[in-house]
């Protein structure tokens, strides 16, 4: 019932992004209710024996008051992690396989769908600063990580604002992400990586160096990874507007294995250098991304 | 093969259509965006070539529809003499009138449509007919040639007079039952006197396509002077009486294209030459001729008017026609005891008519002992009062097949039965009260009594001198189950006509004397009586000449038939009973449709000869022409290039369209079309 609410074809009919981080959101959580495996940050987990230093207002009086014991209650999550998404907006994410409104929304959409929502659950549920790093060939808009007041509007409005432009390029704008993430937390890269692996881990890989959680979030189009030609047709690259005659016979085999090896190659050298790796098809629920984020948080505590 | 639309090839210039959208007009395929081409790679040999190859499949499809569909409007035939002449039934009349006895225009005629069935394909059904005075059936539509063959070498010529009118309507009766289209081949001499009056008469149905095949071909054949009996008048019967003058036999010899010349013409009776005459005939006109008869033998001769014509249709150079001589026959007048004026009046008229009858008057009481069998025919003049005995043997005598004229007379009105009609007097008229009189008022010259006093020297029928009658006493009774002949000015019959058995009865209802009316001081009386006694006698029937196709009556018409019934006899010129035994019994009349003597016995035991004469109109050879033959041909069929294309039909190999054929073949080259179009755009929106 709920994952019908995270259909991206269903979310791509609502205009607001607040409101479709809301809802996305929301029923994520409410669909997480029965998971005894996941908590909150102001969740209940042990109770501890006070111990002289401790802060006494985490003492449970109730308790010291019908055992004459101290005891401290501890929660979980009590710690804040800091979120920036990397959100790659180049030219090759506005592709979309179909004509707006008939499908799957384009990967731009997409991605921010995605963005809004791991705001919506970093800021509102978890408490978390968040912030977001717009890049194509440079970095083009970046929001500093906070947790003030207005800082979900500001984000949101980002993302609105990220259209896509220029190409995709992660070597340049590298050295200002380090600048930017001074503080350990979490580092989600939303792009459809359309470079060699090694170049893409080899460029990302110092993040992982400070200490950050570095996830990637590699986003296609179904008809990316199955295209469908009826007959030859002439492709025309959006990054670089070259153009190409191309046969279906190529689109059904040759391309295919390209593409998975590419998806193979990429997941394979992310894990190996500590990251993790999520294939996100346009087509599919956000759930999965929003899970990712949960198990990390937990992981991070 | 050919284009019977030949200008519809101008849309052949829709072919720069698909010659412009697939050659001269550069495609341009809308590029497909696609995210990177980082894992594609070229394949343009093979994309070109099979893009090339579909384009051109289409190009081919829709240049062959504009194509086709041109060709279609243009109409291709081809020529085929079978396959299309198959559909349509070949219909071969042959006239066989009287006509078609001059010369060799018979066998011409049969020899030309033998020719037409030789050219038939062997798979066309074909028919043949004869066309005299009525259109006859010889075959049905059939392919066997030999039996055709046969059945148009069998055809004999008849005496018949030849009518298209006859034609056409025959043709269109036949139409209603079967539509087909038909090619009708009329072999005929095309003689003028055969068209009817009216030429709308000869319009056949439009799916006819007439040809004409004309025995005659050139205009000089077609003037052939050719001489004929025309008419005879005779004496059907004679009669020797002291008192009247020898009869005569009178003949009209006509010249139908002739020059002046003289002929020699002979009375021949029983086959031995009576007289014979020279007589002098005008340039294409007529001449009369006499002939006094003088020692004709006893009962029916045979004779004929017979000249030497020396032209080349000589069946037509005798007329024949038979005379009865007898005794004079002997006619009961029945009168009042005291009335001596109608049986001298009557008598009277009756001698002034040369007529070969003998009066008995007698009065009514006297009657008794009397057989009217013995007699002509009888007369009851003011004699309502019979003897019984008398009035029962008139009955019986009526019903055997004799006639009585009932003359009302005064006695009607004290006397109201009218005997043998079983009729009763409802009122009387008496005009001379009123010191005035009544006039004839409405007649019907149709009936022989009648018919006979008009053609006799009277002008017109308005003025047969009937009008001058004066009129004064009449009785009236119910006409409802008579003839009427005559009324008076107020509606009153005056004669009537009831036919009783075999017999008639005619009720005069005013009187034979000069009391009643005027009418024996007139000359018209003389006339009436004349043909009144003829008609009552029967005598016209037995003997005289009558003309071919022409019908008699054998029995009358109100006879119940029984097992007793009484058989008629008939034997034809050539002397066969045309008649079975079945018909001979039930016969109401009787068709003559040879030329010559038949011998007739009636249902009422009277024997006749009767001469029977071809229409003396087949006579004419004048042909039909050329104009009118073409008007002809031309209203059988409904577009001067149809029958242009039909009559070429007639001569050489048909044109068979081939446009249905194309357009179905247009038809799956645009289905193709639409499909192998279809793709393509289905292709190019993918690529958008």
């Amino acid at each position: 019932m709920m994952q019908r609410f995270l259909d991206p074809v269903i979310l791509a009919s609502i205009s607001s992004l607040d409101l479709l981080a809301k809802t996305v959101v929301d029923g994520f959580v409410a669909g997480l209710h029965r998971s005894p495996d996941f908590g909150f940050s102001q969740e209940f987990a042990e109770y501890r024996a006070y111990t002289p230093g401790d802060d006494l207002r985490h003492v449970d009086w109730n308790l010291f008051a019908r055992t004459e014991r101290c005891y401290l209650k501890r929660y979980r999550g009590e710690t804040n992690s800091q979120l920036t998404i990397l959100l790659d907006a180049s030219n090759s994410m506005k592709f979309a396989s179909n004509r707006p409104g008939s499908g799957p929304p384009s990967k731009m959409d997409y991605a921010r769908f995605l963005a809004a929502s791991l705001f919506y659950l970093a800021i509102h549920n978890q408490r978390d600063a968040a912030g977001l790093i717009v890049f194509d060939d440079e970095v083009r808009n970046y929001i500093r990580p906070s947790t003030r007041q207005g800082q979900m509007h500001r984000l949101l409005a980002g993302l609105e604002a990220a259209e896509p432009r220029a190409r995709t390029n992660l070597a340049k704008p590298l050295q200002h992400f380090q600048e930017l993430l001074h503080r350990r937390g979490i580092v989600i890269i939303v792009s459809d990586f359309y470079e060699a692996p090694q170049s893409i881990v080899r460029t990302i890989e110092p993040l992982r160096f400070h200490g950050n959680e570095v996830v990637l979030f590699h986003v296609l189009d179904p008809m990316e990874i199955k295209p469908e030609l009826r007959g030859p047709a002439i492709l025309v690259d959006l990054e670089t507007d070259r153009r190409l005659e191309v046969i279906p016979e190529y689109a059904r085999k040759e391309y295919r294995k390209k593409i998975d090896s590419h998806i193979d190659q990429l997941r394979s050298l992310t894990q190996g250098a500590g990251m993790d790796y999520h294939l996100l098809v346009t087509d599919q629920p956000l759930d999965a991304a929003l899970r990712e984020y949960l198990a990390i948080r937990q992981g991070g505590r | 093969m050919g284009f019977l639309s030949p200008w519809f090839l101008a849309g052949l210039a829709g072919l720069a259509i698909p010659i412009y959208v697939h050659l001269l007009l550069r495609h341009t395929s809308t590029p497909r965006p696609v995210s990177s081409l980082m894992f594609f790679e070229r394949g343009i040999q093979s994309s070109t070539r099979h893009r090339r190859l579909r384009y051109l499949i289409l190009f081919v499809l829709r240049t062959a529809l504009v194509l086709l569909v041109v060709l279609a409007f243009a109409n291709p035939f081809i020529r085929r003499a079978k396959a299309l002449r198959n559909d349509r039934l070949l219909l071969l009349v042959i006239d066989n009138s009287f006509s078609m006895r001059a010369g060799t225009r018979l066998s011409d005629a049969k020899q030309m449509a033998l020719n037409v069935l030789a050219s038939k394909p062997s798979s066309q059904r074909a028919q043949v007919m004869t066309l005299g005075s009525q259109l006859a059936i010889l075959t049905q539509s059939t392919q066997d040639v030999k039996a055709l063959r046969s059945t148009i070498e069998g055809i004999q010529s008849s005496d018949s007079r030849g009518n298209f009118g006859n034609l056409t309507h025959g043709l269109r009766a036949l139409n209603e039952t079967s539509h087909e289209p038909i090619d009708l081949h009329l072999f005929s001499d095309m003689q003028k006197t055969e068209m009817p009056a009216n030429l709308a008469d000869m319009v056949l149905p439009s799916n006819f396509a007439l040809v004409l095949h004309p025995v005659i071909k050139t205009q000089a054949q077609s003037v052939i002077p050719n001489w004929t009996v025309e008419s005879v008048e005779a004496p059907s019967r004679f009669a020797d009486s002291k008192d009247s003058k020898k009869p005569s036999v009178r003949a009209v010899v006509a010249g139908y294209g002739t020059a002046a010349a003289t002929r020699t013409a002979s009375l021949v009776i029983n086959g031995k030459a009576f007289a014979t005459h020279k007589v002098e005939v005008p340039a294409n006109g007529r001449a009369l001729v006499e002939f006094p008869l003088v020692d004709v033998p006893y009962g029916f001769s045979r004779c004929e008017i017979r000249i030497d014509s020396a032209d080349s249709f000589a069946t037509d150079d005798t007329s024949i026609f038979s005379i009865r001589r007898s005794d004079p026959e002997r006619v009961l007048f029945v009168h009042q005891a005291t009335d001596s004026r109608s049986p001298l009046y009557f008598g009277s008229a009756l001698a002034a008519a040369e007529s070969s009858f003998v009066m008995q008057s007698i009065s009514a009481d006297q009657s008794s002992d009397i057989d009217p069998a013995k007699y002509a025919f009888v007369v009851l003049s003011d004699a309502l009062v019979l003897p019984s005995i008398f009035e029962n043997a008139l009955i019986q005598y009526v019903r055997n097949g004799g006639s009585v004229l009932v003359v009302a007379g005064v006695s009607a009105g004290h006397r109201a039965h009218i005997p043998i009609l079983d009729e009763s007097v409802q009122d009387v008229h008496n005009y001379s009260r009123s010191n005035a009189f009544s006039s004839i008022g409405t007649v019907d010259f149709t009936h022989p009594v009648l018919q006979q006093v008009t053609s006799e020297g009277e002008t017109s029928k308005g003025d047969t001198g009937w009008s001058s009658v004066k009129f004064y006493y009449a009785s009236v009774v119910d006409p409802s189950h008579d003839r009427t002949i005559a009324r008076l000015a107020d509606g009153t019959p005056l004669l009537l006509d009831r036919q009783i058995g075999e017999g008639h009865v005619l009720l005069f209802t005013s009187g034979l004397e000069n009391i009643t009316n005027d009418l024996p001081l007139h000359p018209v009386f003389v006339a009436f009586v004349d043909h009144a006694s003829r008609y009552l006698s029967g005598d016209d029937q037995l003997s005289g000449s009558r003309l071919v196709d022409s019908f008699i009556q054998l029995r009358a018409g109100s006879t119940k038939l029984s097992d007793q019934a009484e058989s008629v006899e008939i034997i034809d010129p050539e002397g066969h009973r045309p008649l079975s035994l079945n018909e001979a019994r039930t016969a109401q009349s009787f068709q003559l449709k040879r030329a010559g003597f038949y011998q007739i016995r009636f249902a009422n035991g009277k024997q006749a000869l009767i001469g029977v004469n071809p229409d003396r109109r087949e006579s004419d050879l004048e042909p039909i022409s050329d104009d009118i033959l073409q008007l002809w041909t031309g209203s059988s069929s409904e577009e001067p290039a149809t029958r242009a294309q039909r009559s070429a039909r007639a001569e050489g190999p048909g044109r068979s369209s081939l446009w249905l054929y194309v357009m179905m073949f247009a038809l799956v080259v645009a289905v193709a079309e639409s499909i192998v179009a279809g793709y393509h755009l289905g292709m190019q929106r993918e690529e958008v």
